[in-house]
């Protein structure tokens, strides 16, 4: 079941076009990555779902109904350029916050002290925020983003800013949000962190949105059927061995009295075959698929050479 | 809690903490207070230095009925005009009367070795006509002149009555000189405060826009809902500061004043505020000239100064929300205070016109002029306020004020258009039009 469902959106600025056509459909309950370049249209995609701006064409559906002014009461947003009031202090602001999405004081109080605790920032509460270094206040908009446990949660760059540390334990939190039941959209150009957290991932780029799926199944997809072939014995004699069914990507190199090569496997032929006809030719010492990191894929697809 | 109100709630909790608000609202009264009183108090002290001024007099006549002061030193001198000019540098002026001054009043020269002061010019020109003046009565050779003069000046003052809004009794008298002096000041009241809080409502948008604290915001709660809170959060701010000059003021008005009254002049004034019918003899009696008492009259009534202080908050408030609402707009507009200058100029033009109004309008309060300007709202805050202290009829501040509030509901519903679109628009600045396009996108 989809729980945001977005159909042929585009939206024309003036000057160019930021977004042309673009559908995806975000499964409940996953965490879902918006990739893409700078200036592909993420964050205006954003925006449209925040009901920041609108489309200039197509529609965008919260579970079965039309996305409707009130279902922004359902979103929690943490926008990509932090906004924080300066002069306000980081208890009191985040209380604000608690407030303005609808919980009583003493229910806001109760969670931020848990969240605060969390991040181990308790010392804050009565600092200004203007006092915070970047990363710091990161914490306190993440915390109020989440706070009112919205069943959608949307953020824009979650991870610029933050030390390895501190984006580690940001990760922990996105999992465990989703665990308990959150839809988390994120944008990213941390690939590292969409192998390790997505679920699902729509790339946009130059407007489009030119590649959708499961993290998984897009990885396989894009495998191609390459393998890694390491082994002893004579080259020819492999090659002989799976030659028709094969195409040779690599040359075989040399590692001691290893060898290794990488074999792209046609789509008609049988993978036990060609390692069944291979271990007769050569001593195998391994054979094994190679799945592209998102990182390859995403310069492969935005370069084109899909 | 609705979120209108925690916006509110945290506008005014913002500002009203800070100390600079502490610091203005209870200096600001003292501050006036010694505005006023500077002027007279640096006259007063300000004579010091003395000048020494050398008389060459070639009538004979008038330099030795010259009177000297603290400030002013006359020293007659045998000299010549030219050698005094060249010897006499030390001293602050030569002063040269000619001969032929009896017939001809101009022939006198004042050589000043320094800068010159119309005070000074004045006092001895005003002297030297003084004794010309005595002087040519005493050829007349009239017994007793100087005593039928006196007797023959009079100088007249009125007392001004409603005759339309009460014929028995005088109740009902203002001072028309307390009406103008209170008009003036209540309209440049009104201007300053449309001014101030309303570009605080512009630079408080551009800052919120800036910081991106809106986008954070706009998940849970609705632009409107932060114009309005910001608008009002704000305008309780304007409010309270109001509401503590006027305890202020009219704290020491009714308290400190009377006692600070001879009690003559007290007496009188009670008499007058009480509408008795020897009010006028008892002013006459004290020598207390009764147009003067019927201002500190005016001044002192509690009910008068209540009243003008309900229609001011009245006025303000209204003023300040249509305003605010525009000020509001603008700012959602552009990402500076320097990019605003342009898009204010329909702001400031009708509060620029309104006061040039109020100068105007001050003078004749009663006409269609004036009954206009005090109509349409953009003008009508600033113009109204300076009218309302001659007693105009109460269906005029009604219907001004109901033709104030509604504009304001309507400017509100255009400003929140404008300002929905802007707040989430960054780096172009847009013109006047392209406002206008905002107003009828489909949001």
């Amino acid at each position: 079941m989809d729980l945001l469902t977005v159909k042929n959106v585009s939206k024309q600025y003036v000057g160019h076009k930021a977004l042309d056509d673009v559908s995806l459909a975000i499964p409940r309950g996953s965490v879902y990555g918006l990739l893409g370049p700078n200036g592909a249209g993420k964050t205006t995609l954003i925006r449209i779902i925040n009901r920041i701006t609108a489309p200039d064409s197509g529609q965008v559906f919260f579970g079965d109904r039309e996305l409707s002014p009130d279902d922004v009461y359902r979103i929690g947003y943490l926008p990509e350029e932090r906004g924080l009031y300066k002069k306000m202090k980081v208890g009191e602001q985040a209380l604000f916050f608690a407030r303005l999405k609808g919980l009583s004081r003493r229910e806001a109080i109760a969670r931020l002290k848990t969240w605060f605790i969390k991040f181990g920032i308790q010392d804050w509460w009565n600092k200004k925020v203007e006092e915070l270094s970047k990363g710091m206040a990161q914490k306190v908009q993440f915390i109020v983003t989440v706070l009112h446990k919205p069943e959608l949660l949307i953020f824009d760059e979650p991870f610029s800013g933050f030390d390895p540390i501190n984006a580690n334990l940001l990760k922990e939190e996105i999992l465990a949000l989703r665990d308990q039941g959150a839809t988390v959209v994120f944008s990213t150009h941390n690939m590292a962190s969409v192998e390790e957290i997505c679920d699902h991932i729509t790339l946009i780029d130059k407007s489009h949105n030119i590649l959708s799926g499961n993290v998984d199944e897009i990885r396989r997809r894009y495998g191609a059927n390459v393998f890694e072939v390491a082994y002893r014995g004579d080259e020819e004699a492999l090659h002989k061995a799976v030659g028709e069914r094969c195409e040779w990507i690599d040359g075989s190199q040399s590692e001691s009295v290893y060898r290794t090569v990488k074999l792209h496997v046609r789509s008609d032929a049988d993978v036990r075959a060609v390692i069944a006809a291979a271990n007769e030719a050569v001593e195998l010492r391994s054979f094994h698929e190679i799945i592209p990191s998102m990182n390859d894929i995403f310069i492969r697809a935005v370069s084109g050479t899909l | 809690m609705s979120n209108t109100f925690i916006i509110i709630r945290r506008e005014f909790n913002e500002r009203v903490r800070k100390k600079s608000f502490i610091i203005t609202t209870l200096l600001m009264p003292v501050l006036m207070i010694a505005l006023m009183a500077a002027p007279a108090l640096i006259m007063e002290y300000s004579g010091g230095e003395e000048k020494r001024i050398a008389v060459i007099d070639e009538s004979g006549l008038i330099a030795s009925q010259l009177q000297s002061d603290d400030e002013l030193i006359f020293e007659p001198t045998d000299l010549s005009v030219d050698a005094a000019r060249k010897e006499l540098t030390d001293h602050y002026a030569v002063l040269c009367i000619g001969s032929g001054v009896f017939a001809d009043p101009s022939d006198v020269k004042f050589y000043v070795n320094s800068s010159s002061s119309i005070a000074v010019e004045g006092n001895i020109a005003n002297q030297i006509g003084h004794i010309i003046e005595t002087e040519k009565l005493k050829q007349y050779d009239i017994d007793n002149l100087q005593q039928i003069l006196d007797e023959v000046k009079t100088s007249v003052s009125m007392q001004t009555f409603r005759n339309d809004k009460s014929q028995e009794g005088d109740t009902e008298a203002h001072s028309s000189i307390a009406a103008t002096a209170l008009g003036y000041v209540l309209g440049f009241i009104l201007y300053a405060f449309l001014l101030i809080y309303g570009s605080m409502v512009m630079q408080s948008v551009i800052e919120e826009k800036n910081s991106r604290v809106l986008e954070v915001m706009v998940s849970s709660v609705r632009p409107f809902q932060l114009m309005m809170g910001k608008i009002l959060g704000i305008a309780s701010v304007a409010v309270v500061q109001i509401v503590i000059w006027g305890v202020l003021i009219v704290g020491v008005g009714a308290a400190v004043l009377p006692r600070l009254m001879p009690d003559y002049l007290a007496a009188g004034v009670e008499a007058m505020q009480a509408g008795a019918p020897q009010a006028a003899e008892m002013a006459a009696a004290s020598d207390f000239d009764p147009e003067m008492m019927q201002a500190v009259a005016s001044i002192t009534d509690a009910g008068y100064v209540t009243m003008i202080f309900a229609c001011l908050l009245l006025f303000v408030l209204g003023g300040y929300l249509l305003y605010s609402a525009m000020f509001a707009a603008v700012g959602s507009a552009v990402d500076s205070i320097q990019d605003a200058a342009q898009l204010q100029t329909p702001i400031m033009v009708p509060i620029i016109l309104a006061l040039l109004m109020m100068l105007a309008v001050i003078k004749d309060p009663d006409s269609q002029v004036a009954f206009w300007f005090s109509m349409i709202p953009l003008t009508s805050p600033i113009v109204m306020i300076a009218r309302i202290p001659y007693d105009i009829p109460l269906w005029e501040i009604a219907l001004s004020l109901v033709l104030l509030y509604a504009s304001f509901i309507g400017m509100v519903w255009v400003a929140a258009k404008i300002y929905r679109v802007g707040i989430f628009m960054y780096g172009k600045k847009p013109t006047i039009k392209e406002l206008w396009k905002w107003v009828r996108y489909p949001f």
